[in-house]
């Protein structure tokens, strides 16, 4: 039986005239022989010049005797196939077949059937670094009178010099500051998101509970014991009332964001049963069809 | 044969995958790109750097005419591989030989070149940064030069012989695909060494 | 019709006896994958259990002050071989031998892309550990006494210069490495070729098993990475033997070049280790959960950003030197965005377990010590991408942990997990899950032992590469604890080493398909012919094998 799928390149190059054989390329030395001889060659540099002559001549042998195994014709040897078949089979599942839960139609983990676009993330990811710009100038403007403050705070993070910087001096507008806090900014919005959006599809009930709430505590947790290390003069300054405020802002609209947009089935959604597929609206139970994967998983074969 | 592990479905639609020749030549470059990257780097970060004399402005001649040697020579090849793709044997062994005489001629200029700097202008390897850099670099490339040049030999040697046909355009591609990268190499290098660093 | 074949016991019923002399041929002048693989594991352990020597001969030199167990330069080349060793002849041979075994086998293919060019890598890097080792014998020429590197793993200039370094000592490091990069651009290079052109029929991109895709990335990694090394010990070579100045400052070299051309192959260098850690567990997590694995495309993805960003963050090694505030965080941030792609891909791990069956083989309790060790390392050195962080830990203790954390308790651990899990498919016997659980937990309790505690004389000041300390520094309980903790490690992995050989002949036969798994390597006996598969496979899912075992409910309806 040969493949009419030419796939296999093998198998273009050796065509078996037999079809109890299998054609492999031939065991040969000459690659050993010329490693030895660049080893060799090396080694020369560091031990007597004779070692490395002895290297050079083997490369050379090898390169030859490597040159004439593969042209013009690729050596190869004939591989008699011994018949051993082999059929697979799910050594767990077969005992239990019938006795699987009736209305089950696979043995499949049924995951979510729908959820988000990982590109959902990122769009809650940038409309709420967009909101979180909101608390975090009220807070400049309640606490030092300027906009720019929260700003330069962050961009502080980023020059080693600002470190030592006075409050009128973060007060005040700078380029650089400005850039550089946007820069930073924009990228952690985004990769919060992406990276919200990669989570997504394990929790993906509901997107405002868990962006609004969940991740802004995680992330102010991880922060407040990290910050006194990661950035001082952050630390010093940093109101984490107003942080907190800032983090919920950005976590409940990203997370309404989210909401609005329409989620994709997942492939799962396939493995439902008819009459489930029919009646589906949204969030199906995923309860209900995770008796059959305990069935599935009996004793283990040895 | 009855069963086999997986069965065999969907076996009328062709599959059909790229050469392995062409594909492993791809990765060798990219691996010997990365090494020159790295000799470049060096260069361009010592440009200027030498302690003491003599410096590129002073030494260094433009190599006009063996550059356009060593790049028409990647023109050459590519006629070879296309007259060996069409059967028309003796004339790829013709323009085969007019590539190792381009490749040569090169070569021989960059002898030249070097045997100047050497005795004429007492500029060697440890002379300073830039003649560390310099040879380095030309060097490394003219090994590459040389490496293809007896690849090149080899298979105008088989051509004349008639050992290779039109069967083995595939392998004379792949060939030809490395000496195109050692002429692209030679843009940069040119480039840097002789235009950038000068 | 296919039966389940009775698997015979090939190693004692073959035929008549072999000359030893025609197995070694064979072995020899093999140009088969599943050979070469072997031999590559081989080969790394026995360079595992070299380099691990090592380190517990520096333990007992650190396990308490004012030690004189060994001499000061002895030590010194005792940290420059076992680093040396253990990424160059230990971590890229046992992965490289995997892939080689594994690839072709998962994608359905004979053997590799180029046989011969892969027993060539196979055999250059090898004798560049054998060159490596020779120094110990005849370190400045066949006469006089051996003297092994003593610069250090990452062999900052000017000490490779002449001047201080005389003899052949660095020479030998140099040329060393120079041989082992040759071979780990030949095995990339077949490594990527093989998985490009090689793929059975109806196996596309889409639906390789994710190990193929992280050593697809893995090779790319190497081409990038591997030849920036060897490109700067050439230079260094071009200095050493001929006098030229690339990293003589007395000429107006830079030794900071040096720095970053080293860290440009040594940070992407780690990804290069630590990608085929995560194909391992890409493997056996879903397995041993009883489930397909979590976010396949978001998998895949993550593993070439991790690739490319990979490449933008080698200076946060160079902090200390003082590159200036522009660089400084630009490297801090790029090091941080890391941590995105690798956070997907954790989370996509618990996904799997989450809900899943799980089995607690002793595979999986190393899949899982991994996950939880990776977590903790990938976080301490998000502590260290911080340049003022950094500036007080750079060279310290701490660093020492870090970086173990990941190479041991990352990487080590999902090796030993591959091990357990693919034993069976490479030799026909399964390993014993007993003594597997004992080797796991006590290794883990060494593992924690020595390198929990490493942090703390490190965050106390104790600097890394040090000969010997006072004894009123406050460093010695804790290094007294490290070093026991190397003793339970010893045992362990003398109980691993004892367990492959006794399963080698004693363990219960495997068959095909131990673990229910669903990839093709399972399809074919195990060991596996020659030629891996008598009639070349057709896919039509991620999961092959499920498809065939579940032909009422295939995976392909749903991808
Ligand atoms: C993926 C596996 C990893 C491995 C194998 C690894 C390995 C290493 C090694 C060998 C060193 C020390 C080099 C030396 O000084 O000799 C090191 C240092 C460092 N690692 Fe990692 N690392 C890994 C992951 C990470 C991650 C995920 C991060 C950050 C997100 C990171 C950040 C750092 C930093 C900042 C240093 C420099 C510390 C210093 O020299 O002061 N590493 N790592
Ligand atoms: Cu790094």
């Amino acid at each position: 039986m040969t493949e009419p799928g030419k796939g296999d390149a093998v198998q273009d190059e050796y065509p078996t005239s037999d079809p109890n054989a299998v054609l492999l390329p031939q065991p040969t030395a000459w690659p050993l022989v010329l490693a030895l001889g660049i080893s060799l060659i090396m080694a020369g540099m560091v031990t007597n010049v004779a070692v490395g002559i002895l290297g050079l001549l083997l490369s050379v042998a090898g390169s030859f005797g490597w040159f004439f195994q593969v042209l013009p014709h690729e050596a190869h040897e004939s591989v008699p196939v011994t018949g051993e078949e082999i059929r697979s089979v799910s050594t767990r599942t077969l005992m239990e077949r019938e006795h699987r839960h009736p209305e089950s139609a696979t043995p499949r983990k049924i995951l979510p059937v729908e959820t988000f676009r990982i590109t959902t993330g990122i769009r809650g990811g940038i409309a709420g670094g967009i909101a979180m710009i909101v608390p975090a100038t009220i807070f400049s403007l309640l606490k030092y009178h300027s906009i720019w403050y929260a700003m330069n705070l962050l961009a502080a993070g980023g020059f080693v010099s600002w470190a030592g910087a006075s409050d009128t001096f973060l007060s005040q507008f700078h380029l650089q500051g400005l850039l550089a806090g946007l820069l930073i900014h924009g990228l952690t919005s985004l990769l919060v998101g992406l990276l919200y959006g990669a989570m997504l599809p394990m929790f993906p009930r509901y997107p405002i509970v868990t962006a609004g709430f969940m991740a802004p505590l995680l992330f102010t947790g991880i922060l407040y014991s990290a910050l006194g290390i990661v950035s001082p003069i952050l630390n010093q300054r940093i109101d984490w009332f107003w942080f907190i405020m800032s983090q919920i802002a950005f976590g409940l609209v990203c997370g309404f964001v989210v909401n609005l947009q329409t989620r994709v089935r997942t492939p799962q959604f396939q493995a439902l049963p008819f009459a489930v597929r029919a009646g589906l609206h949204s969030d199906q139970d995923e309860r209900t069809h995770q008796t059959p994967t305990n069935t599935d998983e009996k004793g283990i074969s040895k | 044969m009855s069963e086999v592990a997986v069965i065999p479905q969907n076996t009328k639609s062709a599959w059909v995958l790229p050469s392995r020749g062409i594909v492993g030549m791809a990765c060798l470059i990219v691996a010997e790109a990365a090494i020159f990257l790295i000799f470049i780097v060096a260069y361009l970060y010592y440009i200027g750097k030498s302690l003491a004399g003599p410096t590129p402005h002073d030494v260094l001649d433009l190599p006009i005419f063996t550059s356009i040697c060593l790049l028409s020579s990647s023109l050459t090849v590519h006629l070879a591989v296309s007259a060996l793709h069409h059967g028309r044997r003796s004339l790829c062994s013709l323009w085969l030989a007019a590539t190792v005489l381009l490749g040569s001629i090169f070569l021989a200029g960059t002898a030249h070149e070097w045997y100047q700097l050497i005795y004429r202008d007492g500029l060697t390897i440890r002379t300073n940064l830039f003649g560390t850099t310099f040879y380095s670099l030309v060097g490394l490339h003219a090994t590459h030069v040389v490496v293809g040049l007896i690849m090149l030999s080899l298979a105008l040697f088989f051509s004349l012989t008639g050992s290779m046909t039109s069967k083995d355009t595939g392998r004379l591609e792949v060939l030809s695909l490395y000496w195109h990268f050692v002429d692209a190499v030679w843009v940069v290098v040119f480039t840097v060494v002789y235009v950038l660093g000068r | 019709m296919a039966t389940h074949a009775p698997v015979t016991d090939s190693v004692v019923n073959s035929a008549p006896r072999r000359l030893v002399l025609e197995v070694l041929h064979d072995w020899v002048t093999t140009v088969d994958h599943k050979k070469i693989g072997l031999m590559y594991i081989g080969y790394a352990l026995i360079f595992l259990v070299i380099a691990g020597f090592e380190a517990l001969l520096m333990r007992v030199q650190l396990s308490i002050p004012n030690n004189h167990f060994v001499s000061p330069q002895v030590f010194n080349q005792l940290f420059t071989m076992h680093g040396t060793t253990m990424v160059f002849f230990v971590g890229m041979p046992v992965l490289f031998g995997f892939g080689n075994y594994l690839i072709p086998l998962m994608i359905g293919a004979r053997d590799m892309a180029f046989p011969r060019l892969n027993a060539f890598s196979f055999w250059i890097a090898s004798f560049g550990g054998l060159l490596l080792y020779f120094s110990y014998l005849g370190g400045s020429g066949l006469y006089g006494a051996g003297s092994a590197p003593d610069v250090g793993w990452f062999a900052y200039a000017p000490l490779t210069a002449h001047v201080f370094s005389p003899g052949h000592s660095t020479d030998y490091w140099t040329l060393a490495i120079l041989l082992s990069g040759i071979g780990s651009i030949g095995t990339a290079l077949n490594i990527v070729t093989t998985i490009i052109c090689m793929r059975c029929p109806g196996m596309k991109l889409n639906r390789m098993p994710l190990l193929v895709w992280l050593y697809l990335v893995m090779s790319c990694l190497v081409f990038v990475t591997v030849s920036p090394l060897t490109a700067a010990q050439i230079m260094l070579m071009l200095d050493r033997y001929l006098g030229s100045h690339f990293f003589d400052t007395q000429a107006g070299g830079s030794a900071v070049l040096w720095m970053h051309f080293f860290w440009i192959f040594g940070h992407p260098e780690v990804y290069v280790l630590i990608l085929p850690s995560f194909a391992f567990a890409n493997e056996i997590i879903p397995v041993y959960s009883r489930k397909a694995i979590f976010g396949y495309p978001a998998m895949v993805a993550a593993s070439v950003g991790i690739g490319f960003i990979s490449l933008s963050v080698w200076a946060h090694h160079m902090f200390t030197v003082g590159m200036g505030a522009g660089a400084n965080t630009f490297f801090t941030l790029a090091t941080m965005i890391i941590s995105v792609p690798t956070g997907i891909k954790i989370f996509n791990w618990l996904a799997t377990l989450w809900g899943g069956k799980i089995h607690f083989t002793a595979s999986m309790m190393f899949a899982v010590g991994f996950l939880f060790q990776f977590l903790i390392a990938g976080l301490t050195g998000i502590m260290l991408s911080v340049a003022p962080f950094d500036w007080q830990l750079s060279a310290s203790y701490f660093v020492v942990a870090h970086f173990h954390y990941v190479l041991v308790g990352a990487i080590l651990f999902i090796l030993f997990a591959a091990f357990y899990y693919w034993y069976p498919k490479m030799t026909g016997r399964l390993l014993s899950e007993k003594l597997g659980k004992w080797h796991f937990w006590i290794f883990l309790i060494g593992f924690h032992l020595t390198f929990d505690f490493m942090h703390i004389p490190g965050l106390e000041g104790m600097p890394r590469r040090i000969y010997t300390y006072e004894a009123d520094r406050g460093w010695m309980m804790w290094n007294m604890i490290v070093s026991s903790g190397a003793i339970f490690q010893t045992i362990g992995t003398l109980l691993f080493v004892y367990n492959m050989v006794w399963s080698f002949i004693k363990g219960p036969i495997a068959g095909p398909d131990p673990w229910d798994a669903w990839t093709l390597e399972w399809s074919t006996t195990s060991p596996p012919p020659h030629y891996n598969f008598a009639i070349i496979p057709t896919v039509e899912s991620r999961r092959p094998l499920w498809d065939l075992k579940h032909p009422d409910d295939p995976d392909s309806h749903y991808e």
